[in-house]
Protein backbone atom coordinates (compact mmCIF):
# COMPACT_ATOMS: atom_id res chain seq x y z
CA UNK A 1 0.00 0.00 0.00
CA UNK A 2 2.84 2.36 0.80
CA UNK A 3 6.31 2.14 -0.65
CA UNK A 4 8.85 4.79 0.18
CA UNK A 5 12.45 4.86 -0.96
CA UNK A 6 15.11 7.30 0.07
CA UNK A 7 12.64 9.93 1.07
CA UNK A 8 14.30 13.20 2.03
CA UNK A 9 12.68 16.45 3.07
CA UNK A 10 14.63 19.63 3.57
CA UNK A 11 13.07 22.65 5.19
CA UNK A 12 14.68 26.07 5.25
CA UNK A 13 15.86 25.19 8.76
CA UNK A 14 17.45 21.86 7.85
CA UNK A 15 16.66 18.26 7.04
CA UNK A 16 13.56 16.90 8.75
CA UNK A 17 13.58 13.53 7.00
CA UNK A 18 16.86 11.98 5.90
CA UNK A 19 16.60 9.32 3.25
CA UNK A 20 14.12 6.94 4.83
CA UNK A 21 12.77 3.80 3.16
CA UNK A 22 9.91 1.66 4.33
CA UNK A 23 6.80 -0.06 3.13
CA UNK A 24 3.38 -0.94 4.42
CA UNK A 25 1.53 -3.92 2.98
CA UNK A 26 -2.18 -4.22 2.36
CA UNK A 27 -4.13 -5.05 5.51
CA UNK A 28 -1.42 -4.04 7.96
CA UNK A 29 -1.91 -1.70 10.89
CA UNK A 30 1.42 0.00 11.34
CA UNK A 31 2.50 2.38 14.07
CA UNK A 32 4.79 5.20 13.10
CA UNK A 33 6.55 5.83 16.34
CA UNK A 34 8.96 8.53 17.36
CA UNK A 35 9.58 11.35 19.81
CA UNK A 36 8.35 14.85 19.03
CA UNK A 37 10.19 16.44 16.14
CA UNK A 38 11.28 13.08 14.72
CA UNK A 39 9.72 13.77 11.34
CA UNK A 40 6.48 11.80 11.59
CA UNK A 41 4.16 14.58 10.51
CA UNK A 42 6.51 15.67 7.76
CA UNK A 43 6.57 12.15 6.34
CA UNK A 44 2.79 11.85 6.53
CA UNK A 45 2.27 15.20 4.86
CA UNK A 46 4.42 13.99 2.01
CA UNK A 47 2.60 10.66 1.77
CA UNK A 48 -0.72 12.47 1.53
CA UNK A 49 0.47 14.70 -1.28
CA UNK A 50 0.36 17.84 0.83
CA UNK A 51 4.07 18.58 0.90
CA UNK A 52 6.43 17.99 -2.00
CA UNK A 53 9.38 15.73 -1.15
CA UNK A 54 12.89 17.02 -1.68
CA UNK A 55 14.01 13.63 -2.96
CA UNK A 56 12.93 10.00 -3.13
CA UNK A 57 10.43 7.62 -4.73
CA UNK A 58 7.00 7.35 -3.22
CA UNK A 59 4.10 5.11 -4.11
CA UNK A 60 0.90 5.29 -2.13
CA UNK A 61 -2.20 3.16 -2.76
CA UNK A 62 -0.94 2.13 -6.16
CA UNK A 63 -0.18 5.60 -7.47
CA UNK A 64 3.05 7.55 -7.71
CA UNK A 65 3.75 10.84 -6.01
CA UNK A 66 3.91 13.63 -6.97
CA UNK A 67 2.71 12.77 -10.50
CA UNK A 68 -0.55 11.12 -9.51
CA UNK A 69 -1.28 13.21 -6.47
CA UNK A 70 -5.01 13.48 -7.18
CA UNK A 71 -5.33 9.72 -7.47
CA UNK A 72 -3.44 9.19 -4.21
CA UNK A 73 -5.59 11.73 -2.41
CA UNK A 74 -8.71 10.04 -3.75
CA UNK A 75 -7.61 6.72 -2.27
CA UNK A 76 -6.49 7.74 1.20
CA UNK A 77 -8.25 8.98 4.27
CA UNK A 78 -6.04 11.40 6.17
CA UNK A 79 -6.49 12.82 9.61
CA UNK A 80 -3.97 15.62 10.16
CA UNK A 81 -2.33 16.36 13.50
CA UNK A 82 -4.58 18.49 15.75
CA UNK A 83 -7.52 17.86 13.41
CA UNK A 84 -8.10 21.24 11.77
CA UNK A 85 -11.82 21.75 10.93
CA UNK A 86 -13.98 24.64 9.79
CA UNK A 87 -15.48 25.91 13.05
CA UNK A 88 -18.55 27.58 11.56
CA UNK A 89 -19.94 24.43 9.95
CA UNK A 90 -22.30 21.88 11.41
CA UNK A 91 -21.01 18.33 11.76
CA UNK A 92 -23.33 16.86 9.18
CA UNK A 93 -22.89 19.74 6.78
CA UNK A 94 -19.11 19.46 7.10
CA UNK A 95 -19.12 15.75 6.30
CA UNK A 96 -21.38 16.30 3.30
CA UNK A 97 -19.03 19.00 2.09
CA UNK A 98 -16.04 16.71 2.50
CA UNK A 99 -17.86 13.87 0.82
CA UNK A 100 -18.57 15.99 -2.21
CA UNK A 101 -14.95 17.15 -2.35
CA UNK A 102 -13.82 13.55 -2.20
CA UNK A 103 -16.09 12.64 -5.09
CA UNK A 104 -18.63 10.50 -3.31
CA UNK A 105 -21.45 9.95 -5.80
CA UNK A 106 -24.29 12.41 -5.32
CA UNK A 107 -26.85 9.73 -4.57
CA UNK A 108 -24.62 8.04 -1.99
CA UNK A 109 -23.70 11.09 0.08
CA UNK A 110 -26.53 11.01 2.58
CA UNK A 111 -26.03 7.33 3.15
CA UNK A 112 -22.25 7.62 3.57
CA UNK A 113 -22.61 10.53 5.98
CA UNK A 114 -25.12 8.59 8.06
CA UNK A 115 -22.81 5.59 8.08
CA UNK A 116 -19.68 7.39 9.25
CA UNK A 117 -21.66 9.42 11.81
CA UNK A 118 -22.79 6.12 13.22
CA UNK A 119 -19.42 4.47 12.97
CA UNK A 120 -17.67 7.29 14.80
CA UNK A 121 -20.34 7.77 17.45
CA UNK A 122 -21.36 11.20 16.20
CA UNK A 123 -25.07 10.67 15.63
CA UNK A 124 -26.04 12.73 18.68
CA UNK A 125 -24.04 15.77 17.63
CA UNK A 126 -24.76 15.72 13.91
CA UNK A 127 -26.55 19.09 14.04
CA UNK A 128 -24.01 20.79 16.30
CA UNK A 129 -21.68 23.53 15.16
CA UNK A 130 -18.12 22.23 15.14
CA UNK A 131 -16.79 25.17 17.19
CA UNK A 132 -18.91 24.03 20.13
CA UNK A 133 -17.65 20.43 20.15
CA UNK A 134 -15.29 18.97 22.76
CA UNK A 135 -11.84 17.80 21.73
CA UNK A 136 -12.97 14.18 21.76
CA UNK A 137 -15.80 14.84 19.36
CA UNK A 138 -13.63 16.99 17.10
CA UNK A 139 -11.25 14.07 16.85
CA UNK A 140 -14.14 11.84 15.85
CA UNK A 141 -15.25 14.31 13.22
CA UNK A 142 -11.70 14.19 11.85
CA UNK A 143 -11.86 10.42 11.66
CA UNK A 144 -15.32 10.52 10.08
CA UNK A 145 -13.92 12.90 7.47
CA UNK A 146 -11.08 10.47 6.76
CA UNK A 147 -13.61 7.66 6.29
CA UNK A 148 -16.29 9.45 4.31
CA UNK A 149 -15.19 8.20 0.89
CA UNK A 150 -14.44 4.70 2.18
CA UNK A 151 -10.72 4.72 1.39
CA UNK A 152 -8.66 1.52 1.53
CA UNK A 153 -5.81 3.29 3.32
CA UNK A 154 -5.99 5.47 6.43
CA UNK A 155 -3.18 7.78 7.49
CA UNK A 156 -3.72 9.15 10.98
CA UNK A 157 -1.34 11.66 12.55
CA UNK A 158 -1.38 11.34 16.33
CA UNK A 159 -5.08 10.47 16.42
CA UNK A 160 -5.34 10.27 20.20
CA UNK A 161 -3.26 13.32 21.12
CA UNK A 162 -5.00 15.55 23.62
CA UNK A 163 -7.79 13.15 24.59
CA UNK A 164 -8.61 12.06 28.12
CA UNK A 165 -8.07 8.40 29.09
CA UNK A 166 -11.68 7.40 28.45
CA UNK A 167 -11.72 8.99 25.05
CA UNK A 168 -8.34 7.46 24.23
CA UNK A 169 -9.63 4.02 25.05
CA UNK A 170 -12.75 4.28 22.92
CA UNK A 171 -10.82 5.90 20.10
CA UNK A 172 -8.32 3.06 20.06
CA UNK A 173 -11.14 0.55 19.93
CA UNK A 174 -12.53 2.41 16.97
CA UNK A 175 -9.20 2.34 15.15
CA UNK A 176 -8.71 -1.35 15.93
CA UNK A 177 -12.12 -2.01 14.47
CA UNK A 178 -11.31 -0.08 11.32
CA UNK A 179 -8.06 -1.99 10.98
CA UNK A 180 -9.96 -5.18 10.30
CA UNK A 181 -10.69 -4.32 6.70
CA UNK A 182 -8.31 -1.46 5.99
CA UNK A 183 -4.66 -0.63 5.91
CA UNK A 184 -3.73 1.91 8.56
CA UNK A 185 -0.61 3.93 9.20
CA UNK A 186 -0.86 5.88 12.42
CA UNK A 187 1.75 8.01 14.09
CA UNK A 188 2.19 8.41 17.79
CA UNK A 189 4.77 9.12 20.42
CA UNK A 190 2.95 6.89 22.89
CA UNK A 191 4.24 3.35 23.00
CA UNK A 192 1.34 1.64 24.63
CA UNK A 193 -0.77 2.85 21.75
CA UNK A 194 1.30 0.91 19.27
CA UNK A 195 1.22 -2.12 21.55
CA UNK A 196 -2.54 -1.99 21.71
CA UNK A 197 -3.44 -1.22 18.14
CA UNK A 198 -0.65 -2.07 15.74
CA UNK A 199 0.88 -5.22 14.40
CA UNK A 200 4.12 -3.58 13.44
CA UNK A 201 6.05 -0.49 14.37
CA UNK A 202 8.34 1.76 12.42
CA UNK A 203 10.50 3.70 14.83
CA UNK A 204 11.75 7.01 13.55
CA UNK A 205 14.13 9.38 15.26
CA UNK A 206 15.65 12.61 14.04
CA UNK A 207 14.57 11.93 10.49
CA UNK A 208 15.96 8.40 10.28
CA UNK A 209 14.32 5.01 10.70
CA UNK A 210 15.85 3.18 13.63
CA UNK A 211 13.83 -0.01 13.42
CA UNK A 212 10.90 -1.54 11.61
CA UNK A 213 9.60 -4.83 12.86
CA UNK A 214 6.75 -6.65 14.54
CA UNK A 215 6.29 -5.80 18.18
CA UNK A 216 7.38 -9.25 19.30
CA UNK A 217 10.61 -9.03 17.36
CA UNK A 218 11.28 -5.54 18.57
CA UNK A 219 10.87 -6.64 22.14
CA UNK A 220 13.39 -9.44 21.59
CA UNK A 221 15.95 -6.92 20.51
CA UNK A 222 16.76 -5.68 23.96
CA UNK A 223 16.14 -8.50 26.32
CA UNK A 224 13.43 -10.99 27.07
CA UNK A 225 12.77 -9.21 30.27
CA UNK A 226 13.81 -9.78 33.81
CA UNK A 227 12.69 -12.61 36.05
CA UNK A 228 11.75 -12.02 39.65
CA UNK A 229 11.99 -14.97 41.99
CA UNK A 230 11.66 -15.37 45.73
CA UNK A 231 13.18 -18.48 47.30
CA UNK A 232 14.18 -19.83 50.69
CA UNK A 233 17.93 -20.30 50.32
CA UNK A 234 21.31 -19.01 51.35
CA UNK A 235 21.41 -15.59 49.71
CA UNK A 236 25.08 -15.58 48.74
CA UNK A 237 25.22 -19.13 47.48
CA UNK A 238 21.96 -18.87 45.55
CA UNK A 239 23.10 -15.70 43.90
CA UNK A 240 26.33 -17.29 42.72
CA UNK A 241 24.54 -20.32 41.35
CA UNK A 242 22.06 -18.17 39.48
CA UNK A 243 24.81 -16.02 38.01
CA UNK A 244 26.62 -19.10 36.68
CA UNK A 245 23.69 -20.11 34.47
CA UNK A 246 24.72 -19.83 30.84
CA UNK A 247 22.00 -17.50 29.59
CA UNK A 248 21.80 -15.23 32.62
CA UNK A 249 23.20 -11.74 32.24
CA UNK A 250 22.99 -10.52 35.79
CA UNK A 251 21.51 -11.15 39.21
CA UNK A 252 20.46 -8.49 41.70
CA UNK A 253 19.32 -9.19 45.20
CA UNK A 254 16.16 -7.25 45.87
CA UNK A 255 15.35 -7.91 49.54
CA UNK A 256 15.22 -10.44 52.34
CA UNK A 257 12.26 -11.31 54.53
CA UNK A 258 13.27 -13.76 57.23
CA UNK A 259 14.74 -16.71 55.39
CA UNK A 260 13.25 -15.68 52.11
CA UNK A 261 15.31 -13.79 49.60
CA UNK A 262 14.21 -12.30 46.30
CA UNK A 263 16.30 -11.73 43.18
CA UNK A 264 15.92 -10.07 39.88
CA UNK A 265 17.54 -12.21 37.22
CA UNK A 266 18.13 -10.65 33.83
CA UNK A 267 18.71 -12.58 30.64
CA UNK A 268 21.32 -12.08 27.97
CA UNK A 269 19.82 -10.29 24.94
CA UNK A 270 17.38 -12.46 23.04
CA UNK A 271 17.36 -15.31 25.57
CA UNK A 272 14.52 -16.76 27.56
CA UNK A 273 15.87 -17.91 30.93
CA UNK A 274 12.69 -19.21 32.49
CA UNK A 275 13.49 -22.86 31.85
CA UNK A 276 17.05 -22.63 33.07
CA UNK A 277 16.16 -20.87 36.29
CA UNK A 278 13.29 -23.22 36.96
CA UNK A 279 15.65 -26.19 36.45
CA UNK A 280 18.12 -24.79 38.96
CA UNK A 281 15.44 -24.25 41.58
CA UNK A 282 14.23 -27.80 41.17
CA UNK A 283 17.74 -29.23 41.34
CA UNK A 284 18.55 -27.26 44.47
CA UNK A 285 15.17 -27.99 46.02
CA UNK A 286 14.69 -24.34 47.00
CA UNK A 287 11.24 -23.60 48.33
CA UNK A 288 9.76 -21.07 45.94
CA UNK A 289 6.98 -18.55 46.54
CA UNK A 290 7.29 -16.09 43.69
CA UNK A 291 8.25 -16.54 40.05
CA UNK A 292 7.37 -13.65 37.78
CA UNK A 293 8.53 -12.42 34.46
CA UNK A 294 8.54 -8.72 33.84
CA UNK A 295 7.42 -8.48 30.26
CA UNK A 296 9.97 -7.00 27.99
CA UNK A 297 8.64 -3.56 27.45
CA UNK A 298 8.56 -1.92 24.11
CA UNK A 299 9.37 1.19 26.02
CA UNK A 300 12.86 -0.13 26.64
CA UNK A 301 13.31 -0.74 22.94
CA UNK A 302 12.07 2.70 22.19
CA UNK A 303 14.30 4.43 24.71
CA UNK A 304 17.29 2.43 23.62
CA UNK A 305 16.75 3.16 19.95
CA UNK A 306 15.98 6.81 20.28
CA UNK A 307 18.46 7.93 22.85
CA UNK A 308 21.34 10.15 21.87
CA UNK B 1 -16.85 24.27 -13.96
CA UNK B 2 -16.09 21.20 -11.94
CA UNK B 3 -18.13 19.85 -9.08
CA UNK B 4 -15.21 20.53 -6.72
CA UNK B 5 -15.29 24.19 -7.72
CA UNK B 6 -18.97 24.60 -6.83
CA UNK B 7 -18.58 22.73 -3.58
CA UNK B 8 -15.65 24.93 -2.61
CA UNK B 9 -17.37 28.09 -3.78
CA UNK B 10 -20.38 27.34 -1.64
CA UNK B 11 -18.24 26.92 1.45
CA UNK B 12 -16.30 30.14 0.66
CA UNK B 13 -19.46 32.17 0.18
CA UNK B 14 -20.92 30.62 3.32
CA UNK B 15 -17.82 31.40 5.35
CA UNK B 16 -17.91 35.05 4.25
CA UNK B 17 -21.61 35.45 4.97
CA UNK B 18 -21.21 33.86 8.40
CA UNK B 19 -18.40 36.18 9.42
CA UNK B 20 -19.29 39.34 11.37
CA UNK B 21 -17.05 41.36 9.08
CA UNK B 22 -19.37 40.65 6.17
CA UNK B 23 -22.24 42.41 7.87
CA UNK B 24 -20.09 45.33 8.94
CA UNK B 25 -18.97 45.74 5.34
CA UNK B 26 -22.49 45.45 3.97
CA UNK B 27 -23.70 48.10 6.40
CA UNK B 28 -20.81 50.47 5.68
CA UNK B 29 -21.30 50.04 1.98
CA UNK B 30 -25.02 50.72 2.20
CA UNK B 31 -24.43 53.81 4.34
CA UNK B 32 -21.75 55.21 2.09
CA UNK B 33 -23.80 54.46 -0.98
CA UNK B 34 -26.74 56.25 0.53
CA UNK B 35 -24.59 59.19 1.48
CA UNK B 36 -22.96 59.40 -1.97
CA UNK B 37 -26.31 59.19 -3.54
CA UNK B 38 -27.85 61.96 -1.50
CA UNK B 39 -24.85 64.10 -2.41
CA UNK B 40 -25.40 63.34 -6.07
CA UNK B 41 -28.98 64.38 -5.78
CA UNK B 42 -28.04 67.56 -3.93
CA UNK B 43 -25.50 68.31 -6.66
CA UNK B 44 -28.09 67.86 -9.34
CA UNK B 45 -30.43 70.02 -7.31
CA UNK B 46 -27.98 72.90 -7.76
CA UNK B 47 -28.78 72.80 -11.41
CA UNK B 48 -25.95 70.76 -12.88
CA UNK B 49 -26.98 69.69 -16.34
CA UNK B 50 -23.91 68.28 -18.07
CA UNK B 51 -23.51 65.21 -15.79
CA UNK B 52 -25.88 62.34 -15.21
CA UNK B 53 -26.47 60.98 -11.76
CA UNK B 54 -24.40 57.89 -12.64
CA UNK B 55 -21.40 59.95 -13.57
CA UNK B 56 -21.47 61.96 -10.39
CA UNK B 57 -22.05 58.90 -8.34
CA UNK B 58 -19.03 56.99 -9.58
CA UNK B 59 -16.82 60.03 -9.52
CA UNK B 60 -17.30 60.76 -5.86
CA UNK B 61 -14.11 60.03 -4.12
CA UNK B 62 -14.96 58.48 -0.76
CA UNK B 63 -16.63 55.68 -2.61
CA UNK B 64 -13.26 54.65 -4.04
CA UNK B 65 -11.62 55.13 -0.74
CA UNK B 66 -13.99 52.60 0.72
CA UNK B 67 -13.13 50.18 -2.05
CA UNK B 68 -9.42 50.37 -1.27
CA UNK B 69 -10.08 49.49 2.36
CA UNK B 70 -12.86 47.03 1.77
CA UNK B 71 -11.03 44.64 -0.53
CA UNK B 72 -8.11 43.92 1.84
CA UNK B 73 -10.56 43.27 4.66
CA UNK B 74 -12.53 40.94 2.47
CA UNK B 75 -9.55 38.98 1.18
CA UNK B 76 -7.14 38.89 4.11
CA UNK B 77 -8.58 35.75 5.64
CA UNK B 78 -8.96 33.73 2.45
CA UNK B 79 -5.68 31.83 2.70
CA UNK B 80 -4.06 33.29 5.82
CA UNK B 81 -6.71 31.85 8.07
CA UNK B 82 -6.54 28.39 6.50
CA UNK B 83 -2.79 28.30 6.95
CA UNK B 84 -3.00 29.63 10.48
CA UNK B 85 -5.59 27.11 11.68
CA UNK B 86 -4.16 24.29 9.56
CA UNK B 87 -7.37 23.67 7.62
CA UNK B 88 -5.36 24.15 4.44
CA UNK B 89 -3.88 20.71 5.08
CA UNK B 90 -7.30 19.14 5.24
CA UNK B 91 -8.39 21.08 2.17
CA UNK B 92 -5.42 20.22 -0.02
CA UNK B 93 -5.30 16.54 0.91
CA UNK B 94 -8.75 16.12 -0.59
CA UNK B 95 -8.62 15.27 -4.30
CA UNK B 96 -8.98 18.87 -5.49
CA UNK B 97 -6.74 20.85 -7.80
CA UNK B 98 -4.94 23.93 -6.52
CA UNK B 99 -6.58 25.81 -9.37
CA UNK B 100 -10.07 24.94 -8.15
CA UNK B 101 -9.18 26.10 -4.66
CA UNK B 102 -7.81 29.43 -5.88
CA UNK B 103 -10.66 30.08 -8.30
CA UNK B 104 -13.32 29.19 -5.77
CA UNK B 105 -11.87 31.53 -3.18
CA UNK B 106 -11.64 34.25 -5.78
CA UNK B 107 -15.17 33.63 -7.00
CA UNK B 108 -16.52 33.50 -3.45
CA UNK B 109 -15.01 36.88 -2.63
CA UNK B 110 -16.16 38.31 -5.96
CA UNK B 111 -19.72 37.15 -5.34
CA UNK B 112 -19.80 38.92 -2.02
CA UNK B 113 -18.22 41.99 -3.57
CA UNK B 114 -20.98 42.12 -6.17
CA UNK B 115 -23.55 41.69 -3.45
CA UNK B 116 -22.16 44.85 -1.85
CA UNK B 117 -23.20 46.82 -4.91
CA UNK B 118 -26.83 45.89 -4.81
CA UNK B 119 -27.77 48.74 -2.43
CA UNK B 120 -26.43 51.23 -4.99
CA UNK B 121 -28.71 49.78 -7.66
CA UNK B 122 -31.59 50.07 -5.26
CA UNK B 123 -30.70 53.73 -4.69
CA UNK B 124 -30.84 54.29 -8.39
CA UNK B 125 -34.19 52.56 -8.67
CA UNK B 126 -35.60 54.72 -5.89
CA UNK B 127 -34.28 57.80 -7.65
CA UNK B 128 -36.05 56.80 -10.84
CA UNK B 129 -39.29 56.14 -9.02
CA UNK B 130 -39.20 59.38 -7.03
CA UNK B 131 -38.45 61.46 -10.12
CA UNK B 132 -41.19 59.59 -12.00
CA UNK B 133 -38.56 58.54 -14.52
CA UNK B 134 -38.10 62.18 -15.56
CA UNK B 135 -34.80 61.21 -17.16
CA UNK B 136 -35.07 57.67 -18.51
CA UNK B 137 -32.42 55.19 -17.41
CA UNK B 138 -29.44 55.19 -19.73
CA UNK B 139 -28.82 51.47 -19.89
CA UNK B 140 -25.50 51.51 -21.67
CA UNK B 141 -23.71 53.86 -19.26
CA UNK B 142 -25.28 51.98 -16.40
CA UNK B 143 -24.07 48.63 -17.70
CA UNK B 144 -20.60 49.98 -18.45
CA UNK B 145 -20.34 51.49 -14.98
CA UNK B 146 -21.05 48.22 -13.31
CA UNK B 147 -18.76 46.40 -15.74
CA UNK B 148 -15.99 48.73 -14.64
CA UNK B 149 -16.81 48.23 -11.00
CA UNK B 150 -16.63 44.48 -11.55
CA UNK B 151 -13.34 44.63 -13.42
CA UNK B 152 -11.68 46.84 -10.83
CA UNK B 153 -13.02 44.56 -8.13
CA UNK B 154 -11.59 41.50 -9.86
CA UNK B 155 -8.11 42.96 -10.03
CA UNK B 156 -8.16 44.22 -6.46
CA UNK B 157 -9.54 40.94 -5.14
CA UNK B 158 -6.90 38.95 -6.99
CA UNK B 159 -4.25 41.17 -5.40
CA UNK B 160 -5.82 40.54 -2.01
CA UNK B 161 -5.94 36.81 -2.65
CA UNK B 162 -2.28 36.85 -3.59
CA UNK B 163 -1.16 38.70 -0.47
CA UNK B 164 -3.22 36.37 1.70
CA UNK B 165 -1.15 33.42 0.48
CA UNK B 166 2.00 35.28 1.52
CA UNK B 167 1.45 35.31 5.27
CA UNK B 168 -0.33 33.39 7.97
CA UNK B 169 -0.98 36.70 9.64
CA UNK B 170 -4.18 38.33 8.39
CA UNK B 171 -3.06 41.81 9.41
CA UNK B 172 0.13 41.46 7.39
CA UNK B 173 -1.84 40.22 4.37
CA UNK B 174 -4.27 43.12 4.65
CA UNK B 175 -1.51 45.72 4.95
CA UNK B 176 0.28 44.31 1.92
CA UNK B 177 -2.77 44.29 -0.32
CA UNK B 178 -3.85 47.71 0.93
CA UNK B 179 -0.43 49.08 -0.02
CA UNK B 180 -0.43 47.55 -3.49
CA UNK B 181 -4.01 48.57 -4.26
CA UNK B 182 -3.53 52.09 -2.96
CA UNK B 183 -0.36 52.50 -5.01
CA UNK B 184 -2.16 51.26 -8.08
CA UNK B 185 -5.08 53.57 -7.51
CA UNK B 186 -3.16 56.74 -6.73
CA UNK B 187 -0.47 56.28 -9.39
CA UNK B 188 -3.15 57.12 -11.93
CA UNK B 189 -3.36 60.66 -10.60
CA UNK B 190 0.21 61.27 -11.74
CA UNK B 191 -1.15 61.69 -15.24
CA UNK B 192 -2.31 65.13 -14.11
CA UNK B 193 1.33 66.00 -13.47
CA UNK B 194 3.26 64.15 -16.14
CA UNK B 195 3.93 66.13 -19.30
CA UNK B 196 5.56 63.41 -21.39
CA UNK B 197 2.81 62.05 -23.69
CA UNK B 198 4.29 58.53 -23.66
CA UNK B 199 4.05 58.28 -19.90
CA UNK B 200 0.67 59.83 -19.96
CA UNK B 201 -0.49 57.10 -22.28
CA UNK B 202 0.84 54.43 -19.89
CA UNK B 203 -0.78 56.08 -16.92
CA UNK B 204 -4.18 56.24 -18.56
CA UNK B 205 -4.08 52.43 -18.52
CA UNK B 206 -4.20 52.41 -14.77
CA UNK B 207 -6.07 55.64 -14.05
CA UNK B 208 -9.12 53.97 -12.63
CA UNK B 209 -11.00 57.16 -11.85
CA UNK B 210 -10.73 58.53 -15.38
CA UNK B 211 -11.70 55.20 -16.86
CA UNK B 212 -14.67 55.11 -14.60
CA UNK B 213 -15.69 58.55 -15.74
CA UNK B 214 -15.66 57.67 -19.41
CA UNK B 215 -17.41 54.34 -18.81
CA UNK B 216 -20.15 55.95 -16.77
CA UNK B 217 -20.59 58.44 -19.60
CA UNK B 218 -21.20 55.48 -21.88
CA UNK B 219 -17.82 55.60 -23.68
CA UNK B 220 -16.45 52.09 -23.95
CA UNK B 221 -12.71 51.54 -24.15
CA UNK B 222 -11.20 48.08 -24.51
CA UNK B 223 -7.81 48.97 -23.02
CA UNK B 224 -8.91 49.04 -19.38
CA UNK B 225 -10.84 45.82 -19.90
CA UNK B 226 -7.69 44.10 -21.13
CA UNK B 227 -5.64 45.66 -18.36
CA UNK B 228 -7.89 44.56 -15.49
CA UNK B 229 -8.46 41.09 -16.85
CA UNK B 230 -4.82 40.38 -17.54
CA UNK B 231 -3.87 41.84 -14.16
CA UNK B 232 -6.34 39.52 -12.50
CA UNK B 233 -4.97 36.49 -14.32
CA UNK B 234 -1.44 37.55 -13.43
CA UNK B 235 -2.14 37.71 -9.70
CA UNK B 236 -4.10 34.46 -9.73
CA UNK B 237 -1.15 32.71 -11.39
CA UNK B 238 1.22 34.26 -8.87
CA UNK B 239 -1.02 32.92 -6.12
CA UNK B 240 -0.74 29.44 -7.56
CA UNK B 241 3.03 29.70 -7.73
CA UNK B 242 3.31 30.61 -4.08
CA UNK B 243 0.78 27.99 -3.07
CA UNK B 244 2.81 25.21 -4.66
CA UNK B 245 5.36 25.59 -1.85
CA UNK B 246 2.74 24.87 0.76
CA UNK B 247 4.60 26.50 3.63
CA UNK B 248 4.09 30.04 4.82
CA UNK B 249 6.01 32.38 7.04
CA UNK B 250 4.47 33.55 10.33
N1 LIG C 1 7.11 24.00 7.99
C1 LIG C 1 8.30 23.73 8.58
N2 LIG C 1 9.35 24.54 8.36
C2 LIG C 1 10.55 24.28 8.91
N3 LIG C 1 10.81 23.25 9.72
C3 LIG C 1 9.80 22.40 10.00
C4 LIG C 1 8.48 22.60 9.45
N4 LIG C 1 7.69 21.61 9.88
C5 LIG C 1 8.45 20.82 10.67
N5 LIG C 1 9.71 21.29 10.76
C6 LIG C 1 10.82 20.68 11.50
O1 LIG C 1 11.01 19.36 11.05
C7 LIG C 1 11.25 18.47 12.12
C8 LIG C 1 10.23 17.35 12.11
O2 LIG C 1 8.95 17.85 12.43
P1 LIG C 1 7.64 16.96 12.42
O3 LIG C 1 7.60 16.19 11.17
O4 LIG C 1 6.50 17.85 12.72
O5 LIG C 1 7.91 15.97 13.64
P2 LIG C 1 6.90 15.04 14.45
O6 LIG C 1 5.59 15.04 13.76
O7 LIG C 1 7.57 13.71 14.46
O8 LIG C 1 6.81 15.61 15.82
C9 LIG C 1 11.20 19.30 13.40
O9 LIG C 1 12.52 19.57 13.78
C10 LIG C 1 10.48 20.55 12.99
O10 LIG C 1 10.95 21.64 13.71
MG1 LIG D 1 3.79 15.60 14.47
Amino acid sequence: MIRVENLTKKYAGGEAVRGISFSVEKGEVVGFLGPNGAGKSTTMRILTGFLPATDGQIEVAGAKLPEESLLVRQRIGYMPENVPLYPEMRVEEFLEYRGRLKRVARKDITERVGLVLDQCGLSDVRKKIIATLSKGFRQRVGLADALIHNPPLLILDEPTAGLDPHQIRSFRELIKDLGRDRTILLSTHILSEVEMVCGRAIIINRGKIEASDTLANLAKRVQSGALQIEVKADPVGAREKLAKLSEVGGVVELNRVGEWVSFEVTALPGKDIRGEVDGLIKRENWPLRDFRREKARLEDVFVELTQE
Amino acid sequence: MTRAFWTLWKREAGAILLSPIAWVLLTCMALINGFSFSQCVAYLGQGVRELTVMQIYFYIFHFWFLLIILVPILTMRLFSEEYKTGTIEMLLTAPVRDGDVILSKFAGALSFYLLLWIPSLLGLAVFQIVTHNAVPVAWIPLGLSYLMVTLVGMLYLSIGLFTSVLSKNQAVSAMLSFTIIALLFFTGFLSYLVRDPGWREVLTYIFTLEQMRSFSAGQFDSRPVVFYLSGTVFFLCLTQRVMANRTLKG
